[in-house]
């Protein structure tokens, strides 16, 4: 016995570890889980090890690994999170990890699981390995390499044994599915895509198909050398002497090239720039080519032409390439018409920043080249303005400060550049509420110290304000016997949102009370042919009930209706910003949010009326108006019913006027 | 056989309730209400039962009379017979079996568990050497008793230590060490208060983990404490094994002085150099610090077992003979070590090369906790973590035992 630990002695203590957790029975599995999962963890300190791992994966489920945890449902298991999981120090990257080589298993038809079929599985492995990349394919190691955490490197590992098990033929498919997805949606922050182009195109040179091969180098080129006098000249230098060579058809031939690339991707290559930089010192006649933009567009530009040289001067550099993006949906919008922008943006340029903004600003791009706080500001208000369903909430649990950025970039650009300049120079925002004026300086917590900062500036900048005065409005009204979002929301967004306010949980049971006439008075409200034709005018935010790729409850999210409309085939859909910027995921019970194909602008989230009622627990309405809820044919309601009570439902209990009665279904 | 009635498991505890059912013995657990969704998602019988809310209501004395509740729902189930887990179920399992047996001295015998004055005063009665003790009130008892302790020893270059602690706790909790006037002042308040002085017991301390049935030892199991608090080994090492006897007989004698019948108690004792054995205390419930797994690594079998069969008046003989082996022989030497946090804030864990490499090393259950602030700690509180040793050579397991209690394995 008395021996150092060798490899062969380790393997047989995982083995000794796993039979002992085997034979527990299930109620005593915690007494054992501890130790095994300490031998598991010096398996995956080596490569041997974690396929040894892999080859005892199709008994972690009937032995009980799981048992009692997190992990223990693999339908509940969200791919999106594992990659979080897997960086935390601590047993759960441990059991995250087996979790996955169980996954793999099932995939691979080594063991069957009752709640998940082969076929699922792999689903849920590909969208992994799709969410992983960082981990199969590993930055170069540099200085910061270095301190690369034990987690990492086990990752890293476990991802060499699941692409050995799943073909990365697989993952490539899965991989442009993701790209086109996200870049779909034109977020404002895009080095999520970015990372993920960059590693598809490591995966050019292995068996990929040629149709996908196409795929991964158009959105490579996007962001790279696009154009052959760019592949020719890549030092940047070198490419911007080249441009002076060049006679007008030529230039015009560059400049169409990248334009029609960013339209296309909705990626700017930093080629892109150094040309728009130069037309706009000496060609400014080629602006409009060089952004691709529509008549609108270009009007815009020619009524306002020193303003957009100058902030082309002042926004528009490498690091800050995207917002090139922003600027051309910028001028399309007509924002610079509106009476307060102008001054708006002139404003943020000599704006005096206090520091610790300044350094948050600075501290968005790894390199900064020589550019301001204010270029970087006036940068990220330009792509506000340009994209307004392209802000995101990052890892942030903000989703009400993305929504409030969104709808005012849309309707109060002015207001919006207030507050920025407000915040950015004062530190300080104010909104009333009741009759009191709520100071963001005066509020404590709040999101600021631990806001993830992978965020665009405008959030950056806003949303630890925004987070903290929502919190206290909250706050403050959070003993009132109903719902406070009816309270705060109006006074939060602003005078945009009705003060018509319902929802399908009575407030202090929790209880799912009365759902028809819920889903009646939404149609009634807001289904053209119910609503007696009322258009929406500004968007509504909503509250709906997240649901995993199996119908079961997430979580509750904060949304925003945009519109309702038919769809190119003649269906009524509801078009939604989602502020989480992954706005396709599957919802279970073949409800599955799209971002294009259905009509959608860019941004836009959209699914078929019902279904999107079917997920929906709060909104906001307009008590004038209103039409006949009684209209709505039972069967609607019914169906509407039937996909809730089946999915989130089930975690409620159901009483009051219901469609279905209150016997309905197990309790 | 007749058809089995369940036994009461006072307290929750998955290694005892895993015990009982590999005996396949019926048992409903009387735990707290926190326990009670785990305990119904395993179809565990479940009686919820919130100790640490009445102990701090209801004094020791009156448990008994608030113990019917309890015993009206144990009824329901056809329970015949309680066992205590813990130092704050002990009194509550007298209480139910003094109601199940119709004689209410039980619950005052359990009371002698849980009073460190009473059971002192017990165990001189019954012939045992103890240490000069009285019942303190006050500061001024306490300067009284130091003082009278110093009469005694006339000891010129230092006073002699004297030892503070609460009636009615497990382990090290409220244990206070004075050696002078200026301790009573810094290191005591009122919430010390009663309390039981004694005197401090020079020798190396050890603890005894003695399953008793009719009255007579069946397994006596000696741990020695390597570093007090901290860190233990079972079977003890050569020096303290070869008065084995010595300590049996010790054992035998607090047996008989307390007239124990059943169960398992679980003494303190100090060896002395002179080769005499004092009284520390006693608890009658499962020992802490991992003592039941290092007697099951080393022994082979499974003392949560043998605490159930010990407890039960109806166990015949028979059973004992096939479940101890000889105390004499133990399978190498096992050892814990209690990890308790010396930062207030954990970052990380630092799991040293030589621990691992040490060829005492067995293993260990820590992992970087979730929850990084580390809480308060009274007494020895709850170790974080803890690292096992085993070897057939006892150095290879004291020496670790030793050297590793001043590592900060948090950080």
């Amino acid at each position: 016995m008395a021996m150092e630990m060798t490899e062969k002695n380790r393997a047989d203590r995982f083995v000794q570890a796993l039979n002992t957790l085997a034979e527990a029975q299930p109620f005593a599995k915690q007494l054992y889980q501890n130790h095994f999962f300490q031998e598991a963890g010096r398996q995956m300190d080596t490569l041997d090890g974690m396929e040894m791992l892999y080859s005892y994966a199709d008994r972690f489920d009937e032995a009980g690994v799981f048992e009692g945890g997190p992990w223990q449902d693999p339908s509940k298991l969200q791919p999106n999170l594992v990659n979080g999981s897997l960086r935390v120090d601590g047993v759960e990257s441990i059991v995250a990890a087996l979790s996955e080589l169980r996954m793999v298993a099932i995939a691979q038809g080594r063991v069957e699981h009752e709640k998940v079929s082969a076929e699922e599985a792999k689903e849920y492995v590909n969208e992994v390995m799709a969410l992983n990349l960082d981990f199969i394919f590993p930055e170069e190691v540099d200085d910061e390499g270095a301190q690369q955490g034990k987690e990492t490197e086990r990752a890293q590992r476990l991802f060499k044994v699941i692409v050995d098990q799943m073909s990365l033929k697989a993952l490539s498919g899965t991989l442009i599915e993701e790209i086109v997805r996200l870049s779909v949606q034109r977020p404002i922050m895009v080095d999520r895509i970015q990372l993920m182009v960059e590693k598809a195109a490591q995966l050019m040179n292995s068996n990929v198909d040629e149709e996908h091969r196409k795929e991964i180098e158009r959105y490579y080129r996007a962001i790279s050398q696009l154009t052959p006098l760019s592949q020719k000249h890549s030092d940047y230098k070198d490419y911007r002497q080249e441009l002076k060579n060049l006679d007008e058809g030529e230039l015009k031939k560059e400049a169409e090239a990248f334009a029609e690339s960013m339209r296309e991707t909705g990626l700017v290559s930093p080629y892109h720039v150094i040309l728009i930089r130069y037309l706009n010192r000496s060609k400014t006649d080629l602006l409009p080519t060089a952004l691709s933009l529509n008549a609108k567009g270009k009007a815009n530009l020619e009524e306002n032409l020193s303003l957009v040289r100058e902030l082309i001067k002042v926004a528009i550099h490498l690091p800050t390439r995207q917002s090139l993006y922003g600027f051309a949906r910028m001028l399309e919008r007509g924002v610079l018409s509106y009476h307060p922008v102008v001054p708006g943006l002139r404003r943020l340029v000599e704006l005096d920043i206090i520091p610790n903004v300044r350094q948050t600003l600075l501290n968005a791009f790894s390199d900064t080249d020589g550019l301001t706080a204010n270029d970087i500001m006036t940068a990220g208000v330009i792509s506000v303005l340009g994209q307004p369903l392209g802000v995101g909430q990052g890892l942030n649990p903000t989703c009400q400060s993305a929504r409030a950025l969104s709808l005012w970039s849309i309707h109060a650009p002015g207001y919006l550049l207030e507050l920025v300049a407000r915040a950015a120079r004062d530190g300080d925002i104010d909104m009333d509420f009741e009759g009191d004026t709520i100071h963001s300086k005066d509020l404590p917590g709040g999101l600021a110290p631990e806001l993830h900062k992978e965020l665009d500036p405008v959030s950056l900048i806003l949303v630890p304000h925004l987070d903290r005065i929502y919190a206290e409005m909250v706050r403050r009204v959070q003993f009132r016997l109903d719902d406070p979002h009816k309270w705060v929301n109006p006074a939060f967004y602003g005078q945009w949102i009705p003060n018509g306010f319902t929802k399908v949980f009575d407030h202090l049971t929790g209880n799912v009370t009365d759902y028809a006439p819920f889903v009646r008075l939404f149609y009634a409200t807001h289904h053209p042919e119910y609503n007696e034709g009322y258009e929406m005018t500004y968007p509504n935010p909503v509250g709906i009930c997240i649901t995993t790729v199996y119908g079961k409850m997430l979580g509750f999210h904060a949304i925003s209706i945009q519109r309702i409309a038919k769809d190119p085939k003649g269906e009524y859909r509801v078009y939604f910003y989602n502020p989480n910027n992954d706005s396709s995921q599957n919802w279970g019970q073949g409800i599955k949010p799209a971002v294009r194909g259905h009509g959608e602008y860019e941004g836009e989230s959209s699914l078929p009326f019902h279904q999107f009622v079917s997920r929906l627990y709060a909104f906001h309405y307009n008590p004038y108006e209103q039409g006949d809820a009684f209209a709505v044919e039972d069967e609607t309601v019914e169906q509407i019913e039937k996909l809730a009570r089946e999915s989130w439902g089930q975690e409620y209990n159901w009483i009051g006027k219901n469609a279905l009665g209150c016997g309905y279904g197990a309790m | 056989m007749e058809a089995k009635q369940p036994v009461a498991l006072i307290g929750w505890s998955l290694p005892m309730m895993e015990a009982a059912d590999r005996l396949n013995r019926p048992f409903v657990v009387v735990g707290p209400p926190s326990c009670e969704s785990y305990a119904r998602r395993y179809d565990i019988p479940f009686v919820g039962w919130d100790f640490e809310r009445l102990n701090n209501e209801i004094p020791m004395e009156q448990r008994l009379e608030h113990a019917g509740e309890l015993y009206d729902r144990l009824k329901e189930y056809g329970v015949r017979l309680a066992i205590p887990l813990f130092e704050e179920t002990v009194e509550w399992a007298g209480a139910l079996n003094g109601m199940f047996r119709e004689d209410p001295r039980l619950f005052y015998h359990s009371l002698l568990f849980r009073h460190k004055a009473k059971m002192k005063r017990r165990a001189l009665i019954g012939g045992l050497s103890v240490g000069v003790f009285e019942e303190g009130n006050n500061r001024e008892d306490v300067r009284r008793f130091l003082q009278r302790i110093n009469d005694v020893h006339l000891q010129a270059d230092r006073e002699a230590p004297i030892h503070i602690k609460p009636f009615d706790r497990a382990g090290a909790a409220g244990h206070r060490l004075i050696q002078s006037e200026k301790d009573i002042e810094e290191k005591l308040d009122d919430s010390n208060f009663p309390c039981l002085m004694e005197s401090h017991l020079e020798g190396v301390e050890v603890s005894c983990e003695v399953f008793i049935h009719r009255g007579k030892i069946k397994f006596l199991n000696i741990t020695e404490y390597v570093v007090f608090g901290y860190s233990m080994m079972a079977p003890p090492s050569p020096e303290i094994e070869k008065k084995r006897p010595q300590i049996r007989k010790a054992c035998q004698q607090l047996i008989d002085a307390f007239q124990l019948e059943y169960g398992v108690i679980h003494p303190e004792f100090f060896l002395a150099d002179d080769g005499r054995i004092h009284f520390g205390e006693v608890a009658f419930r499962v020992p802490g610090g991992h003592i039941y797994e290092l007697i099951q690594k080393t022994y082979g079998f499974n003392p949560f077992e043998a605490h159930l069969l010990c407890f039960d008046p109806d166990v015949k003989d028979e059973e004992f003979k096939s479940l101890f082996p000889d105390e004499r022989k133990a399978n190498g030497h096992a050892g814990s070590l209690l990890v308790y946090p010396r930062v207030k804030r954990i970052q990380g864990l630092d799991i040293p090369k030589e621990l691992e490499e040490h060829p005492g090393f067995d293993r260990h259950n820590m992992f970087t906790p979730v929850e990084r602030k580390v809480p308060d700690r009274e007494g020895y509180g709850n170790h974080h973590g803890t690292v096992f040793f085993y070897h057939q050579d006892c150095e290879q397991v004291r020496q670790p035992l030793r050297d590793f209690v001043k590592h900060d394995f948090y950080i």
